[in-house]
């Protein structure tokens, strides 16, 4: 079947075939017998033989010429009997649109020819293009985390193999259904129905559009997608034994129980059908720091935890050293990386007249692992200490219980019982308090607020708070809004309408609320310092391709990115303080710097068990809407895989019939003309 | 004229076409009779050629009485003598002129007794003769319009006959004809020996003479295809050819080179040359062709 040639005859036939050259080898002695003729005299034509054989070599290869040709078309005849041919597939239809699955797990190098999928998805499209007829076009979509149109529509044939050289792997997760939107954008070009008469009439035209998938269908299957002209055909691509080892969680934190010290924890999956063992290394700035052995049982993970001095900052880097007989098939997820910060500890200024129970809230061991407080009474605000550092970003946040500045410091602000000295403020809030408000509702959805119970709260009277533009009402009551928060160039400001604790006009300490008797107090101030004081307490790691949102401690306006491979980005910020950067392709750790430094690092890693899990997975019972090799779930239509390699045979006979045709009409038009070469 | 009637070489209309011909030498003969021919001799005719004196036995006719008359001496007129032409037409009546449509032979035929017509009606001494007579046998000579009928009868006597070398054929007409006067050879030239040798004898005789090559179409534009076997209809020879364009181009060329050549032969050694195509009339040839050749006026 694979086989160029294709015997069509038995014994017997071959052997009257093979006989046909000879016999006309002997016809061809045989007609040598010539036609006598009568002639007046020999006389001229005897000194015309006698011109010729001076160059009867010549003579003799124009005779055979025709000797020639005859073999020449039992040849072509006797090939075309064998009937060669090759494996390919024949394209039917007009307009074509070939998906490659660009994704992560497409860098698998699970094929025959150990090249990675992608390349073997390349090269089907390839052969595909090749048997583009003329009156055929064709685009080209590349998805991953976002599609890609690399080609739109062309019957140009070089453009189109030009664009499928561009295809680049990447890291990134496989979303259909983004490309098949894209693609259906393309192929169903302005659905437009004129409804008339409640009747809905299609005026485009509609042409059905060959839809070619070419995929390791990692991927859940599409949902709500109407196909409308599309004809899907599923290639998947790589096998059903290729193994993997992945690391699938790596992060870093400090120790619960010892906060000086960070931890690093490493889990591992294991995408095979036996038990592994490998060793994972912990990299810092490429040196190497610690290794562990783990033991993965088959389709199953197993983690390590790493022990690091709290004080190390830089890259880091786990990488698994993989057992030597271990066919790993994808190379993308055997290292992970981190960005390790000596996160400075926040700092919180407590400005305070005096507020017993706000400092005992404030003084709990946890407190103390996420921020350091300093307490100051309110006329040390007007110390020259206070006004240096207010300028100069020293603090995190600034409590301020009773009393305010005269000017914002340049830091996060919580207010309690005062308005902040800001027109925005004071304009839309009441100057007066208003006298018992009962609390309605709150914004449970705010990480101040995260799990916190305000309902039953006495309060005996408050400012009406309203925020200026931007900000958000986070407690509403009876009387207007007694809790906001709002944004201030890089800061935000919390606002309390009532104060906890106040002085009465005797100057004797009352208590405005019963709030610091309910549990949800502690846990407020506890969100309150994890919000505003700290960054983030567990590192994230970015999927490649997302957009990356990060604050820095940096006034520049123009900020360098340094990618994992060297290259470097320059970033404009549009806000001080606040990066956002989509440039996220590539695993590994990134570095923001500004004039100063490297002011903020991010890691970038795969972490996904989906397109870690490299084997192509057959179809088990009762499995409905999941993508496996048989088929492809898009909407409602399952679309069956097709055999990688189609059984349509590419045959020359014909071609090669019509060559001896060609040379029989040569032949015979020799013969008659009598013209030799 | 019955005579014409009842040969089928020459036609009425060609006839009326000769009458009006007649043979035209450069040479100037001694003829054997009173012809229409200015002879170097002196003689009876109408034109004056020198005077001498009276001597016994003169005829007294020739005297010029007014020279008499006004001298006293008897002084004789001399007036130029006309003489006939001795015309030869020598055809190669060889198996190879048998062929073409019409056949070479029948044309050559048709040429020689038209232009031996002329030479009948002009008075001139005419003999018609075959390559292939002995040295022996003379031929008779035709003399006068009488003998018109005689004269074609000998010619359509003549019939193609095996193998005779030009040169031969030639040597034993000059022996056989020491006269001189004009002699028209018609003949396809080709013999293995080649033209040359007999050619030769002519200029050794010190004839006027006219080669007429003559060559059928089939020589000049021979349709032939395949791988043939050619047969020499003569001796027989074979000659095997794959006809191809290539070989035709060359046959062309060699068969331009052969009468070329003896073009050139001829007209080196004073003799005239005309290449006659069986195809052309022979009223054509002969009141074109050889009156341009200067053989008719």
């Amino acid at each position: 079947m694979d086989s160029f040639f294709r015997n069509t005859l038995g014994p017997t036939g071959w052997i009257i075939i093979a006989a046909i050259p000879p016999a006309i080898f002997a016809l061809y002695f045989l007609k040598l017998k010539r036609q006598p003729l009568e002639v007046p005299s020999t006389y001229l034509w005897h000194r015309v033989i006698e011109d010729l054989h001076v160059n009867s070599l010549w003579q003799k290869l124009r005779r055979s010429l025709l000797l020639f040709l005859q073999l020449l078309i039992v040849g072509l005849a006797i090939l075309a009997l064998l009937r060669p041919g090759w494996q390919g597939q024949a394209l039917q239809g007009q307009r074509f649109m070939f998906l490659v699955d660009n994704s992560a797990s497409m860098s698998s190098t699970d094929t025959p020819s150990g090249r990675t999928r992608l390349e073997e998805a390349k090269q089907r499209v390839g052969a595909l293009v090749d048997q583009l007829g003329s009156d055929m076009s064709a685009m080209i979509i590349t998805f991953a985390g976002q599609p890609d149109v690399v080609q739109e529509f062309t019957d140009n044939r070089r453009l189109l193999r030009e664009a499928l050289d561009r295809i680049e792997p990447t890291a990134s997760q496989t979303d259909l259904t983004g490309a098949l939107e894209l693609a259906d954008g393309f192929a169903n070009p302005g659905r437009i129905t004129i409804e008339d008469a409640d009747l809905e009439v299609d005026v485009t035209e509609q042409q059905d559009v060959e839809l070619y998938i070419f995929s390791d269908g990692r991927f859940r299957g599409v949902e709500g997608f109407s196909l409308g002209n599309l004809q899907p055909l599923f290639l998947p691509i790589g096998t059903f034994e290729a193994e993997n080892l992945a690391i699938t969680a790596f992060n870093t934190r400090r120790a619960e129980d010892r906060p000086e010290m960070q931890q690093a924890f490493v889990q591992v999956s294991n995408f095979s059908e036996h038990e592994q063992q490998t060793v994972v290394e912990l990299y810092l700035n490429d040196n190497l720091l610690d290794a562990a052995e783990l033991v993965v049982p088959p389709g199953n993970v197993a983690s390590t935890t790493f022990s690091l001095s709290g004080q190390i900052e830089g890259k880091l880097r786990a990488k698994l050293d993989l057992p030597p007989d271990f066919q790993d098939r994808l190379a993308l997820d055997n290292q992970a990386f981190e960005a390790l910060e000596n996160r400075r500890e926040g700092r919180v200024l407590f400005v305070t007249p005096g507020n017993n129970t706000l400092e005992a809230a404030l003084s709990t061991e946890r407190v103390s692992r996420l921020a350091a407080i300093e307490t100051i009474t309110p006329e040390a605000l007007n110390l020259p200490k206070y006004q240096e550092q207010s300028l100069s970003e020293d603090y995190d946040l600034v409590i301020f219980d009773q009393c305010a500045p005269e000017k914002m410091p340049l830091a996060n602000t919580l207010f309690i019982g005062r308005l902040p000295p800001l027109d925005e403020w004071k304009k839309e809030s009441s100057s007066e308090k208003q006298f018992g408000p009962q609390i309605i509702d709150w914004d449970r959805s705010h990480p101040l607020l995260n799990l916190i119970e305000l309902g039953n709260l006495a309060i005996y009277d408050s400012y009406v708070v309203r925020p200026p533009a931007g900000g958000r009402v986070l407690v509403d009551s009876t009387v207007g809004p007694i809790f906001a928060i709002a944004p201030r160039d890089r800061y935000e400001d919390a606002v309390f309408g009532f104060e906890i604790v106040g002085k009465n006009e005797e100057g004797a300490t009352t208590f405005n609320t019963n709030w610091s008797r309910k549990l949800s107090f502690p846990s407020f101030w506890l969100n309150v310092l994890e919000y505003f004081a700290r960054g983030d307490a567990v590192s994230r790691s970015v999927k490649p391709g997302r957009l990356v949102e990060l604050r820095v401690n940096s006034t520049d306006e123009k900020l360098v990115v340094e990618l994992p491979n060297g290259e470097t980005r320059e970033i404009d910020l549009e806000q001080p303080g606040r990066l956002v950067f989509h440039e996220t392709e590539q695993l590994g750790v990134y570095e923001v710097r500004d004039s100063n430094g490297v002011v903020k690092r991010f890691g970038v890693n795969l972490f996904d068990r989906d397109e870690s899990d490299i084997g192509l997975r057959a179809r088990q019972e009762g499995e409905d809407g999941v993508t496996v090799v048989d088929s492809l779930a898009i909407g409602y239509v399952d679309v069956a895989a097709q055999s990688p390699t189609s059984p349509v045979r590419k045959e020359l006979w014909k071609w090669l019939l019509l060559g001896a045709l060609v040379v029989l009409v040569l032949e015979w038009y020799i013969y008659n003309r009598r013209v030799y070469v | 004229m019955p005579i014409a009637k009842e040969s089928n070489l020459l036609s009425p209309e060609l006839l009326a076409q000769l009458e009006r011909l007649e043979l035209v030498t450069r040479k100037v003969f001694r003829g054997r009779m009173k012809g229409e021919r200015r002879s170097k001799r002196k003689g009876q005719s109408v034109e004056f050629a020198d005077f001498r004196n009276y001597v016994a036995g003169d005829d007294l006719r020739l005297l010029d009485w007014n020279l008499y008359a006004r001298l006293e001496k008897l002084i004789i007129k001399l007036f130029l003598e006309e003489e006939d032409l001795h015309f030869y037409t020598l055809i190669d009546a060889s198996l190879s002129m048998d062929f073409g449509s019409p056949t070479k032979l029948e044309y050559a035929k048709q040429l020689a007794a038209a232009l031996a017509f002329i030479g009948l009606i002009r008075a001139d001494r005419v003999r018609i003769e075959t390559l292939a007579q002995g040295v022996s046998e003379r031929g008779p000579v035709w003399r006068g319009r009488p003998s018109v009928w005689r004269m074609l009868q000998q010619m359509e006597a003549i019939e193609p006959e095996g193998q005779t070398s030009l040169a031969t054929g030639v040597k034993n007409f000059c022996h056989r004809n020491p006269g001189r006067g004009i002699v028209v050879f018609i003949s396809d030239l080709m013999d293995k020996d080649g033209y040359e040798t007999a050619l030769k004898y002519f200029v050794s005789h010190q004839v006027d003479c006219f080669v007429i090559h003559l060559l059928s179409q089939e020589e000049l534009e021979p349709d032939v295809k395949g791988d043939l076997r050619l047969v020499d209809c003569e001796d027989q020879d074979e000659a095997e050819v794959t006809v191809s364009a290539p070989l035709m181009k060359r046959y062309h060329q060699t068969l331009n080179s052969f009468t070329k050549g003896a073009q050139e032969f001829c007209s080196r050694r004073g003799m005239h040359y005309l290449l006659a195509n069986n195809q052309v009339p022979v009223e054509t040839v002969v009141a074109s062709h050889l009156r341009r050749r200067g053989l008719v006026r």
